[in-house]
């Protein structure tokens, strides 16, 4: 199993090599940090709470509205090469589990979503440091990394259900842009914890000025959808190949 | 002829009228959420507001939704291996031709439908008065106008890369940027702009009795450019779209 699930992992790594990936997490929150930091500025007369207030201009239109897109579309090309021809024969034909499988696949996404977070956080530190904040830097910033890695890992689990099933490239990726905007929605009713959609944003304390949330809920709630989401996908792995 | 025909054939069991529905009622559920419950002056001015709402939410929906529509109309050829075949067929300008005019279609009937919707909407919430049929059909041309040059735009980079990826993601950029350019200036020179030119009202927001105020926009000659510029993308995309569609090696 162990050895089977490394395989895997490399392969998948192998087949997002020279793939543009990487480029959609550099560029997209790049934007947002610039227009952010550059709305933060022209309003410093409402917005006094230094690194937080920078904070929700960063995060909000990033967290909710294009995060799950952008998930979203690394599920979606991590899917895209088995429906294309006859590929799932080879696929499901590989001398593996088919949760190794899954699990390589889910691996590949969950790193970039890591590698995106880290960069979301760098752009904030940088324009923090570029505002000239007098504050120090909030130590709470690592518990909201972790966080909203969790809520990613639970909407890559559950992108990667929805590319397994939907052949077509685009329409996932529309699912989650308009899911993580229904999220916004959610939260503004007080049940973001229960919408997984919105479990990234709530993580990274997007568009709440309390900057703080549940933990032990949070984290239930994540598993919960993880387990839920990667059990239908194996499950309808299982369907498939019969 | 024969070539839509075909491509409207094509894409016959490739759900994209579930998908642009799909887009239209989230649209609509959004505006069930934000105006269902209207104060006296929200349904006063409620017809002029939603030539307001409608071209924000556009600007921030509508560039994904472009690319998913282009994406789902060329990535049928590049799954397939199909432009090869397909162009000792006919002329692969006659192809582009055909695709961008199946999309363009698509649109036109998705726009109507949206105006249709947020019209029935209104009158369901008790909106006073009736739309002003002038504003709303010049409205629908404009945005008519600024989509379809997204779409375009989409349509040349799906036709020209496999790798559906790019359009995608481009499509994601501009809903970004899109949503961004609004707080900037409510008119903008860049294709993710145009849907903000065509708001043909604009709004003033009183903080302190927390009430908005709509009226007919004045189009100052910067903005008017820019309205402009919306016809110059759509020549500028489509006519680059099919040069570099026909000239590329498949």
């Amino acid at each position: 199993m162990h050895s089977s699930l490394i395989r895997t992992i490399k392969a998948e790594g192998l087949k997002l090599k020279r793939s543009p990936v990487w480029l959609t997490f550099l560029i997209l929150p790049l934007i947002s940090a610039f227009f952010g930091t550059g709305n933060y500025l022209g309003n410093q007369g409402i917005l006094q709470n230094e690194w937080f207030s920078l904070w929700s201009q960063h995060s909000l239109f990033l967290c909710f509205f294009f995060m799950p897109a952008l998930i979203g579309t690394v599920c979606s090309y991590l899917w895209r090469l088995e429906h294309l021809r006859t590929n799932w024969n080879a696929f499901l034909t590989a001398p593996v589990p088919l949760l190794c499988l899954y699990l390589g696949k889910l691996f590949q996404a969950v790193k970039v979503v890591i590698l995106g977070n880290i960069w979301i956080f760098i752009l904030y530190f940088l324009c923090g440091k570029l505002c000239r904040l007098e504050t120090d830097f909030p130590p709470q910033a690592p518990e909201w990394f972790l966080c909203g890695i969790l809520g990613g890992i639970v909407i890559c689990c559950l992108q990667l259900a929805l590319s397994m099933v939907i052949r077509s490239f685009a329409v996932p990726i529309g699912i989650g842009l308009v899911g993580g905007i229904g999220g916004m929605l959610i939260v503004n009713k007080g049940a973001g914890l229960f919408y997984p959609y919105s479990l990234y944003s709530v993580g990274m304390r997007a568009n709440n000025p309390q900057m703080t949330i549940d933990l032990k809920l949070f984290a239930v709630s994540c598993v919960c959808y993880a387990v839920l989401f990667c059990g239908l996908s194996v499950i309808g792995l299982r369907r498939h190949e019969q | 002829m024969r070539t839509l025909q075909l491509e409207f054939y094509k894409i016959r069991r490739r759900k994209v009228g579930l998908t642009m529905a799909a887009f239209l009622a989230a649209q609509f559920l959004w505006g069930l959420w934000a105006f269902h419950d209207p104060t006296p002056s929200e349904q006063a001015q409620g017809f002029l507001s939603l030539l307001y709402s409608i071209p924000i939410l556009d600007a921030v929906m509508v560039p994904p939704v472009m690319a998913m529509l282009a994406s789902r109309l060329a990535d049928i050829e590049h799954k397939g291996c199909m432009y090869k075949q397909l162009e000792t067929l006919r002329k692969p300008g006659s192809l582009y031709h055909a695709k961008a005019v199946c999309g363009l279609l698509i649109i036109a009937v998705t726009f109507a439908a949206q105006y249709a919707l947020f019209i029935l909407l209104g009158y369901a919430i008790g909106y006073q008065g009736s739309p002003d049929i002038t504003y709303y059909l010049l409205s629908y041309g404009l945005k008519l106008a600024s989509n379809s040059a997204l779409f375009l735009m989409q349509l040349a980079l799906s036709m020209l890369f496999a790798n559906q990826m790019i359009p995608l993601v481009t499509g994601l950029c501009g809903s970004l940027l899109g949503l961004l350019l609004m707080f900037v200036k409510m008119y903008s020179f860049l294709p993710w702009g145009g849907n903000l030119n065509s708001a043909l009202v604009m709004m003033d927001w009183d903080a302190r009795t927390r009430q908005a105020t709509y009226y007919y926009r004045e189009y100052s000659p910067v903005e008017l450019a820019a309205v402009g510029m919306i016809f110059v993308w759509f020549v500028l995309f489509y006519a680059a779209g099919r040069v570099l569609f026909t000239r590329r090696e498949n």
